[in-house]
């Protein structure tokens, strides 16, 4: 067994590390603030060519793995960029495997170089106001007309659309009561956002507010046939293979922030005087900080773990979901109680743990929720009935 | 164009003060927990110098030489992922605790034992000490001139012009090659690591070579041949007070306070 990362997974973390860090907690704090999309960090880590750190070489990218792809946005979130950082590179690191996997040739040579450049942004259109936990439920409609389809429907949450002009659209294309098994008849298509057909209304939420997430309004957009990604009506089963690791990428994340939430609360904990000493010499104060440093340590084994897997072309479906689970769950926890070391500073914006607290929260309920995730370990880990 | 660049690994000048420690028996900086040392800020500015004379050059080879311990391995990373081609570390357990001439004088040897130079250049002092006196130790070893705190250098006819910053304004200089330069802040922004030159970066291996490779004797490094005697090291006590100046006006307070700040020379 080999815990130790190559000097090339070494190299990433520090270059990543060093990178994110001319991104500032204040610069986070003001994007966050006011709602805008960190073009300059963005900016930054496309001309240094992060952006198709998974991309094939042969598209522009650097091809690497999960593993490497994972170290780099752990990085990215735990130099107080959080989600607003993570999320605003995530979709091009990672969004894109569909187009990878089963894209058209054609298709990946227009479509990759130009996203490993930083050029063309790609938002993610799956989950509807009625189907988010139960994707087969989805209403969004493509109907075929000569070499286009139709589509009409609407989604809800597609982050970064706003930014983005086009989106990984998932629509039914055969009607559910026609299709013999629930996760059939879908079919995926990189669509233009194209606001002729295409309405585009923000979210009002919690946090990661540099990054928008919306309601989309699809009005009968018609999108070419040769813009469908891989087979029609097997649009789902292309989707499950990205599952596993972007779960695997959403735990690095999540641990990024963890770790962003225990060093501020650590250092915080060592300066601040309270009663005459430090707090940071309580136990009261301690115990909680090494319970999550520790919980945190075992996540982060779980993320290796489980994009190794991937790397190795093994199944990796319960630890991805157990990375995301543990990882999201420690993590917010982590962000919690630094919130609570920093008393009543902790609340203010000005300290940035309410920032990483609003901002870890999102993990347990997307891109799947933790009660999924047990649902799937109580089914293919333990052998119980399904429960739904 | 074949160009050296020295670089220091330092303890992050971004340390919090509630981390920083001294050791004042041992006049030592306590390296603080948790916060990994950093490539000194001026480095990446020589390499990235060194960078662009090469590709005005249009070829040669940037060598960078960092003495330090183990871990400044990371330094020279740092300058092989920007684009240097080689690195050497100079490591050697009798390097632990050597002086400014002492460090100069490892350095001199190691790039004449490099051997092939057309220029040196340095950051115009290390971040940690903020001396900047290493560059003009090794000119002088080296017998060549040097140019300090330069924020533009080109090559000109076989020869360097250098644009240094000065309090007031900026001068321009021109040396013979070899020279050693040190290359400051105004020089402008190095640039961002490329992935690829990352992953390349990360396959090329460091060389290492310790005081016997230089041909550095103990003696050469012992306390006895050490130039600068540090007497004492500690962090300044910071003290406020707070004195409310009570008066029937504003103008009479104001009166009240010139007076004191004349009288404790403030103003
Ligand atoms: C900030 C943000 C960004 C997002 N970005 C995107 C995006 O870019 N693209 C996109 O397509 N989607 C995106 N999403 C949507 C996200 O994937 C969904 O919110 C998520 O899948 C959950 O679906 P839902 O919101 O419909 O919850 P529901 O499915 O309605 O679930 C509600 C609750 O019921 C629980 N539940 C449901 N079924 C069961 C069961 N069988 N057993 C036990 N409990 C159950 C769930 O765990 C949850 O707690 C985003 C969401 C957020 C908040
Ligand atoms: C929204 C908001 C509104 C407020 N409104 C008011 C107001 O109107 N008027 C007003 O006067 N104040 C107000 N406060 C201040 C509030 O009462 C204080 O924040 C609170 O008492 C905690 O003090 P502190 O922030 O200085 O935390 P600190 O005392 O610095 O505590 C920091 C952390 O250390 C812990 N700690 C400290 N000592 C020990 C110990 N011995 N053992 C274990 N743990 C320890 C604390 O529990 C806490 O987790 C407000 C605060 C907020 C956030």
């Amino acid at each position: 067994m080999d815990f130790d990362l190559t000097p090339e997974q070494q190299a990433i973390r520090e270059q990543a590390r060093a990178l994110a860090a001319q991104f500032d907690d204040a610069y986070w704090r003001r994007c966050d603030a006011e709602h805008r999309f960190p073009w300059e960090f963005y900016q930054a880590f496309a001309d240094a060519g992060w952006l198709g750190i998974c991309i094939p070489p042969e598209y522009g990218g650097a091809g690497l793995g999960i593993s490497e792809a994972a170290i780099l946005l752990e990085e990215v979130a735990a130099s107080g960029a959080a989600m607003n950082g993570a999320s605003a590179l995530h979709l091009t690191v990672f969004g894109l495997n569909p187009v990878v996997r089963h894209g058209s040739e054609e298709l990946k040579r227009r479509i990759l170089p130009e996203a490993a450049a930083g050029r063309l942004h790609v938002a993610f259109g799956i989950t509807e106001p009625d189907a988010g936990s139960d994707t087969p439920s989805i209403t969004t409609r493509a109907i075929r007309d000569g070499d286009h389809f139709i589509i009409r429907g609407k989604k809800v949450w597609t982050s970064k659309a706003l930014e983005a002009s086009k989106v990984l659209l998932l629509a039914r294309t055969t009607p559910l009561e026609e299709c013999r098994k629930r996760t059939d008849g879908m079919t995926l298509f990189l669509a233009d956002l194209d606001p002729r057909y295409v309405t585009i209304r923000p979210i009002e939420k919690l946090g990661r507010n540099a990054v928008d997430s919306n309601e989309v309004f699809y009005d009968d957009l018609p999108v070419p046939v040769r813009d469908v990604v891989g087979e029609v009506d097997k649009g789902f089963y292309h989707l499950l293979d990205g599952l596993n690791p972007e779960r695997i990428l959403v735990a690095a994340e999540a641990l990024g922030i963890g770790k962003a939430a225990l060093r501020r609360a650590t250092a915080y904990a060592r300066s601040r005087h309270v009663f005459g000493r430090p707090i940071g010499q309580n136990q009261g104060i301690q115990f909680p900080l090494a319970d999550s440093y520790a919980k945190l340590q075992a996540a982060e084994l779980m993320v290796r773990k489980a994009a190794w897997l991937y790397d190795n072309g093994r199944p990796c479906g319960a630890e991805a979901n157990m990375a995301k689970y543990l990882a999201s769950e420690w993590a917010f926890e982590a962000a919690d109680r630094a919130l609570q070391v920093h008393g009543g500073f902790g609340y203010a914006k000005e300290f940035d743990v309410e920032r990483y607290w609003r901002e870890v929260r999102v993990m347990r309920i997307a891109p799947v929720t933790q009660e999924m995730v047990l649902n799937y370990l109580a089914q293919h880990e333990l052998g119980l009935p399904r429960s739904y | 164009m074949n160009i050296i660049v020295c670089v220091k690994q330092i303890p992050d000048p971004e340390t919090p003060a509630s981390s920083f420690r001294v050791d004042e028996a041992a006049k030592k900086v306590v390296p603080a927990q948790g916060i990994p040392p950093v490539v000194n800020p001026y480095d990446p500015q020589a390499t990235e110098a060194a960078l662009r004379l090469k590709e005005a050059a249009g070829g040669g080879k940037v060598t960078v030489i960092s003495l330090g311990p183990e871990s400044a391995r990371d330094a020279i990373k740092h300058a092989l992922a920007m684009g240097a081609d080689e690195g050497i570390l100079l490591n050697d357990p009798g390097f632990e605790g050597i002086d400014n001439f002492q460090t100069a004088v490892a350095l001199a040897k190691a790039i004449e034992k490099v051997g092939q130079y057309d220029l040196i250049l340095m950051g115009r002092a290390a971040a940690d000490w903020d001396m900047g006196v290493v560059p003009m130790g090794v000119a002088t070893l080296l017998g060549i001139p040097c140019v300090s705190i330069a924020k533009a250098i080109e090559r000109v006819d076989g020869k360097v012009r250098v644009t240094r910053v000065l309090d007031d304004g900026f001068q321009t200089v021109e040396a013979p090659l070899p020279a050693v330069v040190s290359v400051s802040n105004e020089f402008g922004e190095p640039r961002y690591p490329q992935l690829r030159q990352i992953m390349l970066a990360a396959k090329k291996t460091v060389q290492v070579w310790n005081a016997a490779d230089l041909g550095l004797s103990a003696d050469q490094l012992g306390e006895a041949n050490r130039w600068l005697k540090l007497e004492a090291l500690y962090v300044p006590k910071v003290e406020s007070k707070v004195e409310i100046i009570e008066a029937d006006s504003p103008e009479e307070k104001a009166r009240i306070l010139a007076q004191k700040l004349r009288a404790d020379k403030l103003i």
